[in-house]
């Protein structure tokens, strides 16, 4: 093993809501410098994506993304909306996923053709000082997508079973099958696992399994905090935003920190700095914990890469709960998210190559994140589904070399 | 460890973005009614050891295996004994 894999020993995964790579990161790709590129690996946008929308029109992507207010209602992320986005047409024979469905499904919901445009909008890097710093310092993903064409639960699900047990949905779900959690399998090894909700009014998304069964996998942020400090985190821990807007214990205003819109993005853009500086201002943390920051799904937000197929998890949604009229196999990615990954053996300015270089590239979901604790804390045989044992891992990415501690960031966040 | 002098500045959100009295999207409704069905053993946890008369209890096993299940109701990050 390398020294970065030898000094590894804790794994963190900050799981944000609802964005696409293409509207967090996608401006990276128009940065220029010298008159060249100034990030020419990163598969973000040319400027000259587009989409139909309701009349016809070509609406092109542009960069006018706003922090809050532009994303209401709540672009459609369920199955079969996102089945229009992908693909543009509704079910039938030949078509071909094309991603120029987005305008037309938000025109759906907003009756309205001006407003459906929003959903082509991206941010510029300088809106977005914190993951355009962390993408362009560190690994960022071109191919890291959502599990399933379809919402937060069972996009969640994969992060923490690396299956959703055949649910596409919001629905409830239970374990059926011997598939023990990440968590479980850890702490059934003698290892150390958490998963860090912000605090009691915004809790966890993983209620009805984790939450209900196991409540002592369970800490709040404030917590993940005292633990760094203390360097006593876990093995591996998870960590939640805060999903609402609500008045805190101490009658404060605690504002909602997952980027779900259309909660403001920069607050999650302070969440995200907090997790980042609690591991980075610690010399003991920061050489041995490897951070991924990265987006359960799209959030109906355009991104231009079309979803490629996967190994099947072995599971069926039938017609009526995909809600498009046909079976789903879990045989094909969702929508690609935004994927950072936060290491000091990470070398400045990775990219790591996805669909768009058939011969280097790997694409990544979020079944990638169990695999990957699995496969470098656990031995002998782990129960979990052929979906997840053939998932792409990135433990790969840590190199030999430590970078200086003056090459790498840190942020200024108030409060 | 000092604060690097090249550090970033991450901006605040603008005054006012601050809203509880949006209406809950369909991510926060779903995740209230999952929190409602995980209640649900709770109510039926609780229910089980309510059903338990105190007064019959004969021993200090008894007693133990009772005051167990009442602490693992209040205290729902201790694990739950196992039902009799």
């Amino acid at each position: 093993m390398n020294a970065g894999l030898n000094n590894l020993k804790h794994i963190v995964v900050l799981m944000m809501e609802n964005r696409s790579f293409d509207h967090m990161l996608g401006g990276l790709s128009l940065v220029r410098e010298g008159g060249k590129q100034k990030y020419p690996g990163i598969n973000g946008l040319t400027g000259n994506e587009s989409n139909p929308d309701a009349q016809g029109n070509i609406v092109k992507v542009q960069p006018n993304a706003k922090f809050q207010g532009q994303l209401d209602p709540d672009p459609d992320h369920h199955f079969p909306g996102v089945d229009l986005q992908i693909f543009g047409v509704p079910p039938g024979p030949g078509r071909v996923a094309n991603m120029q469905g987005f305008v037309k499904d938000y025109f759906q919901q907003t009756n309205d053709v001006r407003r459906s445009h929003n959903i082509m909008y991206y941010f510029t890097p300088d809106q977005l000082p914190v993951l355009s710093t962390l993408a362009t310092q560190f690994a960022v993903f071109n191919g890291w997508f959502s599990s399933i064409p379809g919402p937060t639960i069972c996009n969640r699900a994969f992060a923490h079973y690396g299956t959703s047990f055949g649910q596409v949905g919001m629905d409830i779900f239970y374990i059926l099958d011997p598939i023990p959690s990440i968590y479980e399998r850890m702490i059934q090894a003698g290892h150390t696992a958490k998963i860090y909700y912000y605090d009691q009014q915004s809790s966890t998304m993983e209620i009805v399994n984790l939450l209900k069964n196991q409540p002592q996998l369970f800490a709040t942020y404030p917590q993940f905090i005292a633990d760094c400090e203390r360097v006593a985190l876990p093995d591996y821990s998870f960590i939640e935003p805060c999903y609402n807007d609500h008045t805190g214990d101490g009658g404060g205003e605690i504002l909602a920190s997952d980027q779900h819109p259309d909660h403001n993005v920069q607050e999650g853009e302070k969440f995200i700095a907090r997790i980042y500086n609690a591991i980075r201002t610690n010399p003991a943390l920061w050489e041995t914990t490897a951070l991924l920051i990265v987006y359960d799904e799209h959030g109906g937000i355009y991104d231009h890469v079309v979803p490629p197929q996967c190994e099947p998890d072995g599971y069926s949604a039938k017609p009526a709960d995909t809600g498009t009229g046909e079976a789903f196999n879990f045989d094909r990615l969702g929508i690609r998210v935004p994927a950072i990954l936060v290491s000091p053996y990470i070398p400045k300015g990775t990219v790591v190559p996805g669909p768009e270089d058939p011969t280097k590239g790997r694409s990544f979901e979020q079944a990638s994140i169990p695999a990957t604790v699995t496969n470098f804390f656990l031995s002998g045989d782990v129960k979990r589904t052929i979906r997840e044992k053939n998932a792409n891992t990135f433990l790969d990415l840590l190199s030999d070399q430590k970078r200086p501690d003056a090459d790498i960031p840190y942020f200024n966040v108030k409060g | 460890m000092p604060r690097p002098s090249n550090a970033i500045d991450v901006p605040d959100p603008e005054r006012g973005s601050f809203n509880p009295n949006r209406p809950p999207g369909l991510l926060l409704q779903a995740q209230a009614l999952h929190m409602r069905e995980a209640l649900l053993k709770h109510l039926e946890e609780l229910a089980f050891v309510l059903a338990i008369d105190p007064k019959s209890l004969k021993t200090e096993g008894d007693v133990s295996a009772y005051i167990h299940r009442a602490t693992a109701v209040l205290h729902t990050h201790v694990p739950r004994p196992r039902r009799m």
